[in-house]
């Protein structure tokens, strides 16, 4: 099977990139897969993609391909003109609402690209990371007058329209399956666990001896936002010093020019690092080294990769009390500690309940990597080419039953 | 949870009971791996619950068994279970049966 992946992939630092990097890492290995291309975004500053991979034993050859950038009107077609130039087996869409641009006309152009992929007689299976309904608009930077909010959400419902009308819509979270079906009547829906990024062996759960690190991971600035954090981070050094608070990542491409502002208005504040980009080879070490991993959320928009790496790596979690969050370590094995959303009092009693019971850090990290062990990505991945298969064998049935009515007539 | 094998003719069967979940998904996958037949007989009817590790084992199953010429059918599906299948729509990979005799004759189809 040849498949074409329309994501950002790394270096691009366009969201999902990184489920794209574990997602093809594990596809490429799939005996089913025989070439595999990525439609990727174009990178700033004339950066290069790395060169294409030819086949390796048991690698299928890739090649990347930037057909479509970042806030641009005319993504969908890009990537439609391009994916019928390749004629790939099956499209796969790794996309979230925000995916193909910050402003609204650009995101909701960009997501037309699976209908059109569609269109141009493709196969295509789109995985949804957040939907609409489940997002706090407010809080991710969009709508902050309710009328324009209802007009987001009008334009949301027919944008989820438009991309359940690709052959199948996978998403992470049971309820999101349920909205889908009950909202929209759709009957192309599925649920496919987000799986864990890496089968690493059981991690140490204790953190290397130093200040203890208190570590976020993301792209920050939208619902992300670690003002809430750096005050608790605050609070706690009221009564300990042994700590270091570690912003790791970049800003959203939502919010340019975010982390900078929070570091220039805490310039005063010791024991505060900012990490930049995180390489990938680098995210194993930013794991390990922290003592609790928070999650400074203002809303969620879906699984959350980051939880799942923490996991990996038998780290205890800070969470906000909220929608998305909560249900999925509920349903899928997780545990943390809780915190209300945007009060840094109660993100530093949260932080400081784990700092100060080491045994419960480790007993969380233990539980958080059992669930992280639950479905790795290979598993995910074998899960869409059962998935791609059946479409393929569904359009063949499809198109010998078209071919023998014709010669009937 | 309870695992037991029997053969029917040419056919391995799998009775499952109870939970199915991250804890019995390796014991079944070492089950195939000491399989004489690539044609396997899965009965759900006493499984109260199923997770997705369980899922993936059965869908591991099913490719090894196909990648050996033969292939794996599932029966008598309870409630919880079937959700999980049509949440997933698995039920689209695997052929699935309401009895044992069904399952076992559709190798002979």
């Amino acid at each position: 099977m040849r498949i074409a992946m329309v994501t950002p992939y790394p270096p691009s630092q366009g969201s999902l990139n990184e489920y794209a990097f574990h997602f093809i890492r594990f596809l490429r290995q799939k005996p089913e897969v025989s070439e595999i291309f990525i439609l990727s975004d174009r990178l700033p500053d004339a950066a290069t993609y790395p060169a294409d991979t030819v086949a390796q034993p048991g690698l299928a050859p890739l090649h990347i391909v930037p057909c479509w950038r970042f806030g641009a009107l005319d993504n969908a077609l890009r990537i439609a003109r391009t994916a019928r130039a390749l004629a790939p087996d099956m499209v796969l869409f790794n996309i979230q609402f925000a995916s193909f641009g910050s402003s609204k006309p650009a995101a909701a152009l960009g997501l037309l690209a699976p209908a059109m992929v569609r269109a141009a007689g493709l196969p295509a299976i789109v995985l949804l990371h957040n939907i609409m309904e489940t997002v706090d608009l407010k809080s991710a930077g969009f709508g902050a007058n309710p009328l324009v909010e209802r007009l987001i959400r009008a334009f949301g419902a027919i944008t989820t329209r438009v991309l359940l009308s690709a052959d199948l819509l996978a998403v992470t979270i049971p309820r999101y399956v349920e909205i889908l079906e009950h909202k929209y009547g759709a009957t192309n829906v599925l649920l496919a666990p987000h799986g864990a990024f890496d089968e690493a062996p059981p991690p140490s759960f204790e953190p290397p001896p130093g200040p203890l690190q208190i570590m976020t991971f993301g792209k920050f600035g939208t619902y992300k936002k670690i003002e809430p954090l750096v005050a608790a981070f605050r609070l706690l050094l009221e009564t300990r010093h042994d700590l270091e608070l570690v912003i790791a990542g970049t800003d959203s491409p939502n919010a340019p020019g975010y982390l900078e502002g929070v570091r220039l208005a805490n310039a005063d504040l010791a024991g505060i690092r900012f990490t930049g980009y995180v390489a990938e080879e680098d995210v194993p070490r930013i794991f390990q080294d922290a003592g609790v991993v928070v999650f400074p959320y203002t809303s969620t928009t879906g699984s959350s990769g980051v939880l799942h790496q923490a996991g990996n790596y038998g780290r205890a979690v800070v969470l906000p009390r909220m929608g998305d969050l909560a249900e999925l370590i509920a349903e899928e094995g997780y545990t943390g500690e809780f915190f209300e959303p945007d009060n840094p009092q109660s993100l530093a009693e949260a932080l400081a309940r784990l700092l100060d019971d080491p045994a419960q850090r480790r007993a969380m990290g233990t539980q958080n990597y059992l669930a992280a062990c639950g479905l790795p990505m290979a598993e995910v991945v074998e899960w869409y080419i059962l998935h791609a298969q059946n479409v393929l064998k569904i359009r063949n049935a499809r198109r010998v039953a078209r071919s023998r009515e014709l010669v009937k007539r | 949870m309870a695992l037991n094998t029997r053969a029917l003719g040419n056919v391995s069967v799998l009775d499952l009971q109870g939970r199915f979940d991250a804890h019995i998904a390796p014991a079944v996958i070492e089950w195939y791996g000491r399989l004489p037949t690539a044609q396997v007989v899965v009965n759900l009817a006493g499984v109260t619950f199923m997770d997705s590790s369980a899922l993936a084992a059965l869908t591991g199953g099913m490719k090894r068994c196909r990648q050996r010429g033969g292939d794996m059918r599932l029966y008598a599906l309870q409630q919880p279970v079937q959700v999980i299948f049509e949440l997933t729509r698995m039920y689209r990979a695997f052929e699935i049966f309401a009895t044992e005799a069904e399952a076992v004759a559709s190798f002979t189809r």
